[in-house]
C-alpha cells in the first residue's frame, strides 16, 4: 500500500499548497470533481465508439475480403489510453472560453 | 443539460469502477464466476486450445505454453492416450511448436495431432470435431485459460462431446491493484465475447 499512501500525502500537500499559497477556495473542490467526471465520461465514450468502429471494421473485413483480421488487435491498453485522452482532450477543448 | 448529465454519470461509473476493481475482491468473484470448475478425469482426448500464435521467432508466448505445458502434464499422468494441440500460425505454427514442445517432454509422436485450425475459438472447434470424431474421440479433457473455458466448452458440447474442463489459470488470487484491474479487464473483455458469440450463433 505504500505508493497509494504516497499519494494521499501528496494530495495532502497540493490541498494545502493551492488553498494556502494559490489561493483556491475548498469550496471549489467538489465542482472540480464534477469536471472530472465529465473528462473521464467524455474519455469513455470516446473510448466506447472507438472500440465499436474497430471492431465493426475487423468484422467487415473478415466479412468483405475473406482476409482474418484478430478483434484481440483491439485488446490494448495504450489503444485504450489514446481514445480516453482523444476523448478529454475534446472535452477540454469544449469547455474552453469561446471567442464570439 | 440532460446529456452533461449522463456523460458525468458515465465518467462517475467509470472512476467507480476502475477504484472497485482495484480495491475490492470484485475482480476474483466476477472471474470465479465466468470460469468453470475443472473436472478432471479420464478421457479419449486431450484437448489444448491455441492462445493466439507463435512469437515471431517461432518461440511460444507464455500463455500458449502454460496451456501447452497443462495438456502434456495430464497426458503423462495417464488420463488420455492422445494429445490434441491445437493453433494457427505462419511458417511454425503454434501447433507445430507445441508438438516439439510435446516430444521434447517424452510424449511420442503417435499420441501427438498437432492441428492448425482456424484463427478463431469458433473456426478451431470446427476444424476440430470431424478430426476427433474421425478419431472415435467422445469424451474430450478441455485445456484452456479458465476465462475462455467456459466459450470453449459450449462450443465442443454443441459439436456433441462430453467434455471435461481443466482450465489453466492465468492469474492466482490477485493481490495487487494492478493485478486487479488486469483480472477485471480479462474478465469483462471475454464477457464482451460470450456475448458476440450468442448474438452471432455460435452458441
Amino acid at each position: 500500500m505504500t505508493p497509494y499512501v504516497t499519494i494521499a500525502l501528496t494530495s495532502l500537500v497540493a490541498y494545502l499548497f493551492a488553498v494556502k499559497r494559490l489561493g483556491v477556495r475548498p469550496t471549489e473542490l467538489p465542482r472540480a470533481l464534477g469536471r472530472l467526471a465529465d473528462v473521464v465520461g467524455t474519455g469513455a465514450i470516446f473510448a466506447l465508439v472507438n472500440l465499436a468502429a474497430a471492431a465493426g471494421f475487423v468484422l467487415g473485413v473478415r466479412a468483405l475480403t475473406g482476409h482474418f483480421l484478430s478483434l484481440y488487435t483491439l485488446d490494448d491498453a495504450v489503444w485504450l489510453t489514446v481514445s480516453m485522452l482523444q476523448g478529454w482532450l475534446w472535452r477540454l477543448w469544449r469547455d474552453s472560453p469561446r471567442s464570439s | 443539460m440532460r446529456s452533461v448529465t449522463l456523460v458525468r454519470a458515465l465518467g462517475v461509473a467509470t472512476l467507480a469502477l476502475f477504484f472497485v476493481g482495484g480495491f475490492t475482491p470484485l475482480p476474483t468473484r466476477l472471474y470465479e464466476r465466468l470460469m468453470v470448475p475443472p473436472r478432471i478425469g479420464p478421457a479419449d482426448a486431450i484437448v489444448v486450445m491455441a492462445a493466439g500464435g507463435p512469437s515471431l521467432d517461432g518461440r511460444l508466448p507464455d500463455d500458449s505454453r502454460r496451456r501447452a505445458a497443462y495438456g502434456i502434464d495430464l497426458y503423462r499422468d495417464g488420463l488420455a492416450p492422445l494429445l490434441v494441440l491445437s493453433g494457427a500460425g505462419g511458417r511454425r505454427s503454434e501447433s507445430a511448436a507445441r508438438a516439439a514442445l510435446a516430444g521434447q517432454c517424452g510424449v511420442p509422436e503417435a499420441a501427438i495431432l498437432a492441428v492448425a485450425a482456424g484463427y478463431t475459438t469458433h473456426q478451431e472447434i470446427t476444424s476440430l470435431a470431424p478430426q476427433l470424431r474421425a478419431r472415435g474421440v467422445r469424451r474430450v479433457l478441455l485445456v484452456t485459460d479458465a476465462s475462455h473455458i467456459r466459450r470453449a466448452m459450449r462450443l465442443l458440447e454443441h459439436e456433441r462431446f462430453d467434455v471435461l474442463p481443466a482450465p489453466v489459470r492465468a492469474m492466482d488470487a490477485p493481490t495487487k491493484p494492478g493485478e486487479r484491474v488486469r483480472l477485471l479487464h480479462e474478465t469483462l473483455r471475454e464477457s464482451l465475447a460470450l456475448v458476440y458469440y450468442a448474438v452471432a450463433g455460435y452458441r
